[in-house]
């Protein structure tokens, strides 16, 4: 018998005598926890930014002024054939961030939308929301807010 | 072996570097209970120089509900039972005393502690306890025994051998992300990934062995499942749009998630071991933030379906549909308390954004914070204290508040931005426990 064990049994007769408090044993929680990196990298930013879309607040549809944006879009990739896009949906950094990233994407896809309405090729167009997740603006107020709730249309 | 050596060396390094939350109590109750944790006797001929008592005394003064001694303050420095005389500790209008020593275990590594809890007003010890731990984690051995002294006197479970995950993200332009794992207390934090692209809503498996978590590396959001001990990565099944938010069943037999594949954003269930999706709800608004009930039956979520943002509540088995919130015009991000009589859940009032409380019978309010951008709020297994990601200086930071509101706190971190805080459940000693292979290999012989 170890001593450890033996200390136990003599604890609990003790304790059975004396009818003193119950005795527990607990063991420490550890761990090595293991790191993973990703293998991601940068590529440079070879992307041309070919316009933003801004938003209202908690909104996703489109001002009069976006719809002539995206229209001349359509028509630009329309003459280019080759042309691909990709929208990127973004929010400002009130609210939840999982809500945020659904909102993001209603915004990106109300403009992958109306260009596809307008004649683009589903094929030609990618949609991906970041949520609050890549903001322009640090800042919490109404100016840095505002250039944060966009949509960017990216060339591929 | 090296390679062993090698991973804890980093870790231990990693430390340094990486800035540790530390929790500092801004408000606390009033008539906190008083405890004093004796300095433990070591009976080892090279004693460590950490102080058990120290961390045993700060572990439960960090929520508020207790005041420790320091050692300096006490009259006589008892070693055991027989040595304490009540009269010194009525003096100083203590409620609790702690007294034990600390010996060899039989293995190599191995610590022993005993200790007593007594009653100092009915002059009764109320408890003997033994814990054991590794004398090269020292921290863990002092959490067990702080969650054994908590328990003993508040009748809930301690919460101090739990963990907290984040996201901590670097504050240059771009970056990087860092999902993370520390101590409640900010200590022994590790880094479980990184990534130049966004990480986003770690959730803890129920057996507190993965997290779940989203993740932007192949440039759209994905969901990704991650062994703590082993680092074994898993990407989930992904879809078109976005795939977010997931969250364990009680079992871990499913996940709640995200999915956007069906053009707007609705719950889905995923099974772990066949790789499947099976869809949920079905509506043309943003369906999302699920979070399972604790007996499995329930899930609660956020919808626009109503014009807002709002809470609703499903009934997995026959898909029955309840909405639960009707005051304000945000409220989203709900969490069960653990008893599931209540959720936690960011709500909007006067264009700020608080952490509430709602009980789901009785459909009370009650606003918990007095933060303006307050989200991702995530409650302690024992359903006593919520930690909350908050805004302060600018700055994305942890705080805290106790579920009674008595109690606030903030984890500050010195680099970085903070975010996404999961707590996780109550952890056992596993077998991946090197304490516990220890003591696992000696009862082989």
């Amino acid at each position: 018998m170890s001593l450890f064990q033996e200390f136990l049994v003599i604890a609990a007769i003790i304790c059975s005598f004396s009818g003193c408090a119950s005795v527990s044993v607990d063991r420490a929680v550890d761990a090595t926890i293991v790191s993973v990196v990703s293998e991601t990298q940068y590529s440079e930013a070879d992307a041309i930014e070919e316009g933003t879309i801004y938003f209202d607040y908690d909104k996703y549809d489109l001002s009069a002024s976006a719809i002539l944006e995206i229209r001349e879009l359509a028509n630009a990739m329309k003459s280019n054939l080759s042309a691909r896009v990709r929208i990127e949906g973004h929010c400002d950094e009130r609210g939840t961030r999982e809500y945020n990233l659904a909102l993001g994407e209603k915004r990106a896809n109300a403009v992958s939308e109306l260009l596809r309405v307008n004649g683009v090729a589903s094929s030609k167009l990618t949609t991906v929301s970041y949520g609050e997740e890549k903001p322009v603006a640090y800042g919490s107020n109404e100016a840095a807010w505002g250039k944060n709730r966009r949509a960017e249309i990216k060339v591929l | 072996m090296i390679n062993r050596i090698c991973l804890i060396l980093l870790i231990f390094f990693s430390s340094f570097l990486i800035a540790q939350l530390r929790i500092e109590i801004t408000e606390g109750i009033t008539d906190p209970i008083r405890i004093a944790i004796v300095p433990i006797s070591w009976n080892l001929q090279d004693p460590p120089r950490e102080y058990l008592n120290q961390i045993i005394s700060s572990d439960l003064e960090s929520f508020g509900e207790f005041e420790a001694l320091s050692t300096k303050e006490m009259l006589s420095l008892p070693k055991n039972e027989k040595e304490i005389l009540y009269r010194d500790w009525k003096l100083l209008k203590v409620d609790y005393l702690v007294v034990g020593s600390a010996s060899q275990g039989e293995m190599p590594e191995e610590v022993i502690v005993n200790f007593s809890i007594v009653n100092v007003t009915r002059e009764k010890v109320i408890q003997r306890s033994i814990s054991s731990g590794s004398i090269s984690y020292l921290n863990s051995l002092a959490h067990v025994i702080s969650d054994r002294i908590y328990k003993e006197i508040n009748g809930l479970p301690g919460i101090f051998s739990t963990k907290i995950s984040y996201i901590n993200k670097e504050n240059s332009t771009r970056g990087k992300y860092f999902l993370k794992v520390a101590d409640i207390d900010g200590r022994n934090d590790s880094v479980l990934f990184s990534s130049v692209e966004p990480l986003m809503s770690p959730d803890w498996s129920s057996d507190g062995r993965s997290l779940a978590y989203v993740s932007f590396e192949e440039g759209t959001s994905r969901i990704f499942i991650q062994e703590l001990y082993t680092g074994k990565r898993k990407a989930l099944k992904s879809e078109k749009g976005i795939n977010s938010s997931p969250n364990w069943s009680p079992t871990d037999k499913y996940l709640s998630a995200v999915l956007s594949k069906g053009d707007n954003p609705d719950i889905y269930l995923y099974e772990v071991k066949k790789n499947t999706w099976k869809q949920l709800t079905d509506h043309i608004g943003i369906d999302t933030e699920p979070d399972w009930s604790p007996d499995g039956r329930k899930i609660i979520f956020t919808s626009n379906r109503s014009g807002s943002p709002q809470i609703y509540e499903i009934t997995v088995s026959s898909r029955k549909i309840r909405r639960k919130t009707f005051e304000g015009t945000y409220n989203a991000r709900a969490r069960y308390t653990p008893d599931g009589r209540s959720f936690i859940f960011v709500h909007r009032r006067e264009g700020l954004f608080h952490i509430a409380v709602q009980n789901l019978r009785t459909g009370k309010l009650r606003i918990l914070t007095d933060t303006q951008l307050d989200e991702s709020p995530t409650i302690s297994p024992n359903g006593k204290v919520i930690i909350y990601a908050t805004k302060k200086d600018e700055k994305n930071i942890l705080a805290g508040i106790s579920i009674d509101g008595k109690t606030r706190f903030v984890l500050p971190t010195s680099s970085g931005e903070v975010s996404g805080p999961s707590w996780s459940p109550l952890l056992k000693a596993f077998d991946w426990s090197p304490l516990q292979r220890l003591i696992n290999s000696r009862r082989l012989f």
